[in-house]
């Protein structure tokens, strides 16, 4: 039987986040090919929603970019009205990416080697 | 191949001025580009610029050309520079530009004035009896209707027309207003490389654009903000600037001056390519449209990067028909209060002050049209995707208590945060809370639109020192 194991896609991702208007928008990029796989098929727009529950009002789109085995997703009225216009300290939501970087994802135990991906600082290549 | 070599000069209002002064005396560059503009400075500068006509313009143009233009001149006056920080006043900040010029004795000085991207607030009212109707591009509303007596000013992002233009008849520098951040890069590239508005060349615009993207955050795509913030060092703390040597097919390399901090690396210019563009094939700049997901980046050494076609698909497509229109409005005040409490027990302490701030405003009657109540420390960033508090245990020993309203007038913002915002000594036990907080801010609001390019004719000045 598969035995599963949660990450956390901080484990598996780099991410950057930034906004236009009220639409916060996250560049969710995979350490490795397996991990891409992984994210393209777990973080889906509905588990996206309940994950930041009523901080994203709207739609969420996402566009998978294979070239660089990232994801880009697009929230619609995400940070509050907008930069000028939110309460929220982070008016430019710059953080929402490390907020989606928290969420868990199963992955196939044995795996992990493979989505977790070699240490940083032999990151170079985008063939991964 | 012909080349050119575009330097990034400025990501801001204020950027790290020695940034732009080591891409300038190290980078050995044949143009360099500076942004200053946010989504809503243009409202700012338009309001400054009503008020007193020689102002409206980013103020740090000045020290940052007092820097740069006596390199400009060692360098045998070989750069050439184009800049947004006119905002809304660009004659004046042109100006002022020749007056330092004169100062600072550089000797002649050719600069290409652009004007006609900020919109009487007539005009709209103009084409909307003409017929036209404006659609908000983030609501779908129709009509200014709802704003028209908010409204604080107009303007259109353009594209890089009339800076090539200007380049065209030998300025040194181009100064303009809203040209959009991309189309600083845009107008070196198709100056120096001879690319034309058009269907031969929309792939290589398209590249164009992509790149102009990765350069107009400065030092954002060479390490700073970055997932390997840990491994980036800035030896003086010296951040430094992307430099991009463009080649006439599209093809490019980013890299970066030896002599700065900071690194460019596959992934920091991944990261930023993935930052803002919300749509990746579709990323709409004035001067064109390009496919983010058509490129491909391989690390050729250290701080080089080289940028290619992924694939067969074009970089790019034919530039939009319509700009985008910002109309900026006035959408009320912000008052905001923060103290910080101490432990034993911070969340309940920080529930418990909640509780009372609610509690007093419907005492006292007051109705803000928001309040946002957050725990800095532990939610105010990211929310619901905070998480989960701990035990007593493990409970942090202080945390931050952050309450922010948001009412119509600048009165009613004052009087909640005074009667409301000191919530701290009735509810917790130590009476933290000595710093002074926030200004109130105007709230100005974004209602994002498009106008078609005919109706916004531009104007180029040259002016000059001989």
């Amino acid at each position: 039987m598969m035995a599963n194991k949660k990450v956390k896609l901080m484990d598996i991702c780099w991410y950057r986040s930034g906004d236009k208007g009220d639409i916060s928008n996250i560049g969710l990029m995979a350490k490795t090919k397996k991990g891409y796989e992984i994210i393209k098929k777990e973080v889906t727009p509905a588990r996206i929603k309940a994950h930041f529950k009523d901080w994203v009002k709207g739609d969420i789109v996402i566009y998978p970019m294979d070239n660089f085995c990232a994801l880009e997703i697009v929230m619609f009225g995400a940070l509050g009205g907008g930069a000028t216009k939110t309460l929220r300290l982070d008016q430019t939501g710059k953080a929402m990416s490390v907020g989606l970087a928290r969420m868990e994802v199963e992955i196939d135990e044995k795996d992990v080697k493979a989505v977790i991906g070699p240490p940083y600082d032999t990151m170079a290549n985008p063939e991964k | 191949m012909k080349k050119v070599r575009v330097g990034a000069g400025s990501s801001g209002w204020p950027d790290y001025k020695d940034g732009a002064l080591d891409v300038a005396e190290h980078g050995d560059v044949d143009y360099m580009a500076f942004d200053h503009l946010a989504e809503l400075t243009m409202a700012i500068m338009q309001n400054q610029y009503q008020k007193d006509p020689k102002r409206g313009y980013i103020p740090e143009v000045e020290p940052l050309m007092k820097g740069l233009l006596p390199i400009w001149k060692n360098k045998g006056k070989h750069i050439k520079m184009v800049s947004n920080g006119g905002g809304a006043n660009p004659p004046e900040c042109a100006n002022q530009v020749l007056k330092i010029v004169k100062d600072m004795d550089l000797g002649g000085i050719k600069i290409g004035v652009i004007t006609g991207d900020t919109i009487p607030l007539t005009k709209l009212d103009e084409l909307e009896k003409k017929g036209f109707q404006f659609k908000n591009m983030d609501t779908g509303e129709v009509g200014l209707e709802k704003v028209r007596k908010k409204l604080l000013a107009a303007y259109v992002y353009i594209g890089a027309d009339k800076v090539i233009e200007a380049f065209d008849q030998g300025a040194d520098l181009v100064i303009g207003g809203r040209l959009s951040d991309n189309s600083l890069f845009i107008g070196p590239f198709m100056h120096a490389l001879g690319w034309k508005y058009g269907d031969a060349y929309w792939d290589r615009i398209g590249s164009g654009v992509t790149v102009g993207h990765i350069l107009e955050c400065s030092s954002w795509s060479a390490g700073t903000c970055s997932n390997l913030w840990e491994q980036i060092e800035y030896p003086k703390g010296n951040p430094g600037f992307p430099i991009v040597e463009m080649y006439e097919n599209g093809d490019c390399i980013v890299t970066k001056t030896p002599t700065s901090g900071g690194m460019v690396k596959v992934l920091t210019l991944m990261e930023h390519l993935v930052y803002e563009v919300h749509d990746p094939h579709n990323y709409i700049m004035p001067d064109g449209i390009s496919d983010i997901t058509a490129i491909k980046l391989e690390q050729m050494g250290k701080d080089k990067v080289k940028i290619t076609k992924y694939g067969d698909a074009p970089r790019g497509k034919a530039r939009p028909e319509n700009l985008k229109l910002c109309v900026a409005y006035n959408d009320g005040f912000i008052a905001e209060e923060i103290t910080v409490i101490s432990g034993p027990k911070v969340f309940k302490m920080a529930d418990k002050a909640h509780d009372f701030v609610l509690k007093r405003l419907d005492y006292l009657g007051l109705k803000p049209r928001e309040v946002l109540w957050s725990l800095v420390g532990w939610d105010s960033l990211t929310g619901p995707a905070s998480k989960a508090r701990p035990d007593l245990e493990h409970e942090p020993p202080e945390l931050g208590i952050r309450v922010a309203f948001k009412c119509d007038t600048r009165e009613e913002a004052r009087v909640c945060r005074t009667e409301c915002g000191h919530m701290c000594w009735a509810s917790t036990g130590v009476g933290t809370g000595f710093t002074s907080p926030p200004d109130i801010r105007p709230v100005f609001a974004l209602w994002p639109t498009l106008i078609p390019r005919p109706e916004v004719p531009l104007k180029l000045d040259m002016v000059e020192v001989k």
